[in-house]
């Protein structure tokens, strides 16, 4: 299933590099200081070489034995100096890309956000979601580990080379013998690793989603018997993760094979140049001994710059996904933006398909005078959810238009009051305080200001109830809320955003007779001064309301006063009341 | 049994994986012994060859050089595949017993602990473990690199190598207490970006909310101050552990100042060659490397001990309920209530006539919440019994009292898949297990059954909406149907169990009146003969009940049918007309 999802888009290489490139120019100070400074330290250290072939040339040479303490009082003055300058060097570099991070996860989630709805539940929850988790960490500890010592290394690298070519040019050619077995080594595992990392990413990714839907569901497939069918998909895909990790590890250890390689061509060059130039006189036994002693140093910096090759590939295949999102247009705001005349809501000849040919609304047209109630009916399946979501600008309408107060929705003021705001058929609350779940609809909004929401909506009693009061931690991992008062809380959230324009669906449905009662009044008081669109299996309060339109397959079948409707014979209405008043009315 | 305990799921899982082990750690010695080797040849290359000016003793060392790259190459190739395999082996076992320990027919795994919770130790904390068995073998393989190293020195020069050898540990113990601020410092940069990701995370999960009220740019902004939180931390746990290494870099550096020192005079008194000498700072050199990854290695084994404790809680994590006696079959599907008190539940008594449809009205929704959790065997009650045919659930098989009482649960999930995997389980998908009454059908009954399951629930209606009908796909938790879409499929799932007894708990509350109608008779057909019990408040399906049931202050208050309770009680009258 997951082959025909269509993901969420990915960055390309360009869009990338731009992206970071955007991320480094303010930071381009920092980064310069870190080089410096990383580099300052790195040349200290190479005169650990020279000076160890300084010793070895005054044993040579019959020097006394205190004759050595000078150069190793030296190599003692290197060893501080560079583990200083490491330090300071790695922190200047920790800022620059801790800062960079954070700045590219925020804009991240910014702009997840803000990605219409429709495109993230094409894509699966799992996508955006290991997006923000698995990808972000992967960078991160890339960024984290990989950048100093990146940095690091290749800094030792060309400053090495540099030293051998001071000792004498023929040891640097000697070195660099090397570098064509490692060049094509890189190159041979680039264009094998990257599209092995981006398929092992989606398996990961998947394996995620399937322990996620499993253990969530752990009750229901209890229920249904059906823990051999899940154990055998868990199994699967993580079997899947594990065989694509391994075909990377064969390549990597293939990749370490021919960097061995490269490291004995190019000691034994240097050994052979050393052993010639000391044979000609050219250089003493303490410069090959220190240029022996260069190259010796060299692999591990070299190994780790290029095994970083490894996880920068990695990384780079999770960085797309993150490009690809943060880098999205941000949503243009109207040119000339307005404000709505009045409260009243109008959708014209709107319609909508979920997926391209399979319309779900065709033409539908309705308005809502500001300060009035409509109830939207009809069966289930008909299009009422989709026609809430969008009113409210959730969804966007594959045609047609949507004005609230004579205003299109896209030429709505964004940073003015919410126009309209809908409560989704399914709850949720928020991870985190009470507090914080509410001021997601009004962020400055006072303590006083949140208890009076709860208290307008019947919620203030079991609120104030709570162990923490306001700064009780609700959600997930926190205290549970019963479904009644999680739709409490939603309807408290909308009366902080205080929209124009209330959509509600189905906001009464899952408390039960008994409880929907009690969310009948919340709801009354929410809608208070508010026109509202209502979408309602409970027909009481398509009874209460001031219209009543049923919508039937997408199309707008009846609409009329709750009275006027109910005597139509034939009518939709007609048929859904007698259905609902039937066991209700006769007898009470 | 023993008590499951983290050493004992660590040792397990290494168990599991002995021989790659064994094999990773030898080839992985052999690695290190190699690079150990290195630079005591470069010695002899300059001692007998660069100082000698002999072509033969350099081609001699240069072969006997080859010899070592090959050696550690091949090693390190083959050691590290069978790490690797190991511990990725070890991780998916791991994953896997953890993900049956929470379908256990039993449960309790899932009790009070969270999906997410529980994904990220099967994800995460398998993983951590399994990576042991990975750094188990580079650990043996850094120590005997240590050895071999030492050895070779003191072959060399005996006060060279104790030097080495000495100085060695102390710069562990050194590097060791240098690490412990670090830790806790990493520890609160990690709690930071934990909380910034389950924040993100958790705001994903919510958008359509979010959406819904305009609330994306208020919570960029809470993610935003968290995030610069994170950022903090980590900033200040990057400066600690960039000290951290340059002070490590010094330290080393010194040591090297030291061997130089002694060694330097020692080849100047002419104790000892050029090439000992060279060999001796060599290898305080290459000792970085085994060392720095002991410190790993040590690092590594107690964050995968602290996983293997997690994996072990969740292992061992009580059952919720017991019994393991088969239900002997046929089922006739007569059920009765005893005395049961559970969470507001007050000595309920209860009577269900086999072949009925049932009724029950509870006055607060948190007792059928209860009974539904009793009745599928997701919680022991806090007393009192509930027999099936005669039979105390508590008794049986929790497994084969769901084969023979179906429980569909208010939120039952849909599963990613097709319309028709969702509705019947693929064949061989049962677990079947002992003592079970329930037969397992043929493909031509499977087929009968679904579309008889489809039509009475009305999610026939749903398969005409899909591109491929009953083979249409479905997005996870089925969130590409409308809400009293994904209400009938998990009803029709329901009934294609073909259970003997079926409890349906409010299985109506998402759609239509007229839809509702639609349902309550077939469901009333389909489970013509056969026990059904439907918890609800919908005057609709109660009016469709033989018999009813009004459970008011935790215990049942009257009986009767629909008709006769609005007539007669005004407690049930305010319940369930509303
Ligand atoms: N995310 C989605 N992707 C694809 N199709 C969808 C999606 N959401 C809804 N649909 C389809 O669109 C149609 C209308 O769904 P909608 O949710 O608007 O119905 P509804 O009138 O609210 O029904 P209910 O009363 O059951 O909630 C249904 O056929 C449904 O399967
Ligand atoms: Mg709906």
């Amino acid at each position: 299933m997951t082959e025909q999802r269509e993901l969420l888009p990915t960055a390309t290489g360009r869009q990338t590099a731009a992206a970071l490139r955007a991320l480094l120019r303010p930071r381009r100070w920092l980064a310069a200081a870190g080089l410096l400074v990383l580099t300052a330290a790195t040349a200290v250290g190479l005169a650990v070489a020279p000076l160890l072939g300084h010793v070895v040339d005054l044993v040579t040479s019959g020097a006394p034995a205190s004759s050595i303490t000078t150069p190793v009082v030296a190599l003692a003055v290197v060893a501080v100096l560079s583990g200083a300058a490491t330090a300071y060097g790695l922190t200047l570099i920790a800022r620059l890309g801790e800062g960079a991070l954070a700045e590219l996860r925020e804009r991240f989630l910014d702009r997840a956000l803000r990605l219409p709805l429709g495109q993230v539940e094409r894509a699966g929850s799992g996508d955006l979601t290991s997006r923000a988790g698995n990808d972000l960490n992967a960078v991160a500890s890339v960024v984290r580990s990989g950048l100093p010592e990146l940095a690091r290394s290749l800094l030792a690298i060309g400053l090495t080379i540099a030293g051998l070519a001071v000792l004498d040019w023929r040891f640097m050619l000697a070195a660099l013998l090397a570098a064509p077995v490692q060049l094509y080594t890189v190159w041979w595992y680039g264009g094998r690793a990257l599209p092995l990392y981006a398929r092992q990413r989606i398996a990961v990714g998947a394996q995620q989603q399937q322990l996620l839907e499993t253990i969530g569901g752990a009750p229901t497939v209890r229920a249904l018997r059906r823990r051999e069918q899940h154990l055998g998909r868990v199994t699967a895909r993580s079997q899947d993760a594990v065989d694509l990790t391994m075909r990377g590890v064969n390549l990597v250890t293939r990749f370490y094979a021919r960097l061995n390689l490269a490291e004995f061509i190019g000691l034994s060059a240097v050994l052979a140049t050393g052993f010639l130039l000391v044979r000609s006189g050219e250089v003493t036994i303490g410069a090959a001994t220190a240029a022996a002693l260069y190259f010796h140093n060299l692999f591990t910096p070299v190994n780790i710059a290029l095994g970083l090759i490894d996880d920068v590939q990695a990384a780079t295949a999770a960085l797309v996904r993150i490009v690809g999102v943060a880098d999205l247009p941000e949503p243009v705001a109207p040119p000339a933006p307005r404000t709505p005349a009045d409260a009243s809501l109008h959708a014209d000849a709107v319609s909508h398909a979920y997926t391209a040919d399979r319309p779900v609304l065709h033409e539908v047209t309705i308005a809502v005078p500001a300060g009035q109630r409509v109830a939207l009916v009809g069966a289930s399946g008909a299009g009422k959810s989709t026609l809430a979501g969008l009113v409210a600008g959730v969804h966007e309408p594959t045609s047609g238009s949507i004005r609230v107060g004579g205003v299109g929705i896209g030429d709505l003021d964004p940073s003015g009051r919410r126009a309209v705001a809908l409560i989704t058929q399914e709850v949720y609350v928020f991870a985190g305080t009470l507090a914080e779940d509410l001021r997601l609809a009004r962020p400055d909004a006072t303590d006083a200001e949140l208890t009076a929401a709860l208290e307008r909506v019947g919620a203030a009693e079991w609120a104030a109830a709570l162990p923490d009061g306001l700064s009780t931690v609700v959600g997930e991992g926190g205290h549970r809320l019963t479904a009644a008062q999680a739709q409490q809380l939603a309807l408290a959230r909308l009366v902080l955003a205080d929209p124009a324009v209330a959509v509600l669906d189905e906001a009464t449905a899952e408390a039960g007779s008994a409880g929907a009662r009690v969310l009948e009044a919340s709801v009354a008081a929410a809608l208070h001064g508010r026109t509202g669109l209502l979408v309602a299996h409970r027909l009481t309060q398509a009874a209460l309301a001031d219209r009543v339109v049923v919508l039937d397959a997408g199309r707008i079948v009846e609409s009329g006063s709750h009275d006027e409707l109910r005597e139509a014979p034939d009518g939709r209405y007609a048929e859904l009341w007698r259905a609902w008043s039937g066991r209700r009315e006769q007898d009470a | 049994m023993p008590q499951l305990t983290g050493g004992r799921v660590l040792r397990e899982a290494l168990r599991g994986q002995a021989g790659r082990i064994t094999g990773s750690a030898l080839l992985s010695t052999g690695h290190q012994a190699g690079e150990a080797m290195v630079p005591v040849v470069i010695g002899m290359v300059v001692d007998r060859a660069v100082g000698t000016g002999s072509s033969s003793e350099l081609l001699l060392w240069l072969a006997v050089l080859g010899a070592v790259f090959l050696t550690l190459s091949f090693s390190f190739r083959f050691g590290a595949r069978l790490g690797e395999r190991a511990a990725e082996q070890a991780g998916h076992l791991l994953r896997v017993r953890l993900t049956d320990r929470v379908l256990d027919r039993r449960g309790g795994a899932d009790t009070g602990r969270l999906p997410g919770a529980l994904a990220s130790v099967a994800t995460s904390d398998a993983a951590r473990v399994g990576m042991i068995a990975l750094v188990l073998p580079l650990g043996v393989a850094g120590i005997l690199g240590l050895v071999v190293g030492a050895v070779a020195l003191l072959r060399v020069s005996l006060p060279l190598g104790l030097l080495v050898l000495f100085g060695t540990p102390l710069m562990m113990g050194l590097a060791h207490v240098l690490g412990r601020p670090l830790q806790r410092r990493s520890e609160v940069e990690q709690d930071r970006i934990a909380h910034t990701a389950g924040l993100a995370a958790d705001m994903v999960g919510g958008l359509r909310v979010l959406k819904g009220i305009g609330a994306e740019r208020a919570a960029a902004e809470r993610y935003r101050l968290s995030s610069r939180a994170a950022l903090t931390a980590t900033v200040h746990a990057a400066r600690a552990k960039s000290w951290h290494d340059g002070t490590l870099l010094a330290v080393n550096g010194l040591f090297l100042a030291v061997v130089a020192l002694v060694g330097g005079r020692l080849a100047a008194d002419g104790t000892i060659s050029i090439g000992a000498l060279i060999a001796a700072v060599g290898m305080a050199q290459y000792l970085i490397g085994p060392l720095s990854m002991l410190v790993w290695v040590n690092g590594e084994l107690a964050q995968g001990r602290g996983s293997a404790v997690r994996i072990a809680e969740v292992l061992a994590s009580a059952p919720a309920v017991g019994g393991d006696a088969p239900l002997p079959g046929p089922v006739t599907g007569r059920l009765a209530v005893r005395g049961l008190t559970h969470a507001g539940l007050r000595g309920l008594d209860l009577d269900v006539t086999a072949g009925q449809l049932v009724g029950l009205v509870t006055a607060d929704p948190a007792h059928a919440e209860a009974l539904v959790d009793l009745l599928g065997r997701e919680r022991e009650p806090d007393s009192g019994t509930i027999t099936l045919d005669g039979h105390d659930l508590s008794t049986l098989d929790p497994e084969a009292v769901r084969g023979a009482l179906l429980v569909a649960a208010h939120d039952a999930d849909l599963f990613e898949g097709t319309l028709r995997d969702n509705v019947v389980a693929p064949a061989g998908s049962n677990g079947n297990g002992p003592g079970l009454p329930h037969q397992r059908t043929s493909p031509a009954d499977t087929h009968g059954l679904l579309s008889a399951a489809l039509a009475a629930s009305g999610a026939d209606e749903v398969a005409a909406t899909l591109d491929g009908g009953v083979d249409g796909a479905l997005a996870e938790r089925g969130r590409s149907l409308s809400g009293g879409q994904r209400q009938r499929v998990a009803l029709a799932r329901a009934l294609a169990a073909d259970a003997p007894v079926l409890v349906l708990h409010e299985p109506t509350t998402a759609v239509d009146a007229v839809t509702e109608l639609h349902i309550v008779h077939g469901v009333r057909r389909l489970r013509e003969g056969r026990t059904t019990i439907v918890i609800t408040t919908s005057p609709a399906l109660l009016a469709a009940a033989d018999t009813v049931h009004f459970v008011a202050d935790g215990a049942l208050t009257a009986s009767g049918t629909h008709e006769q309770l609005v007539r007669e009680h005004t407690g049930y009258r305010a319940t369930v007309l509303a």
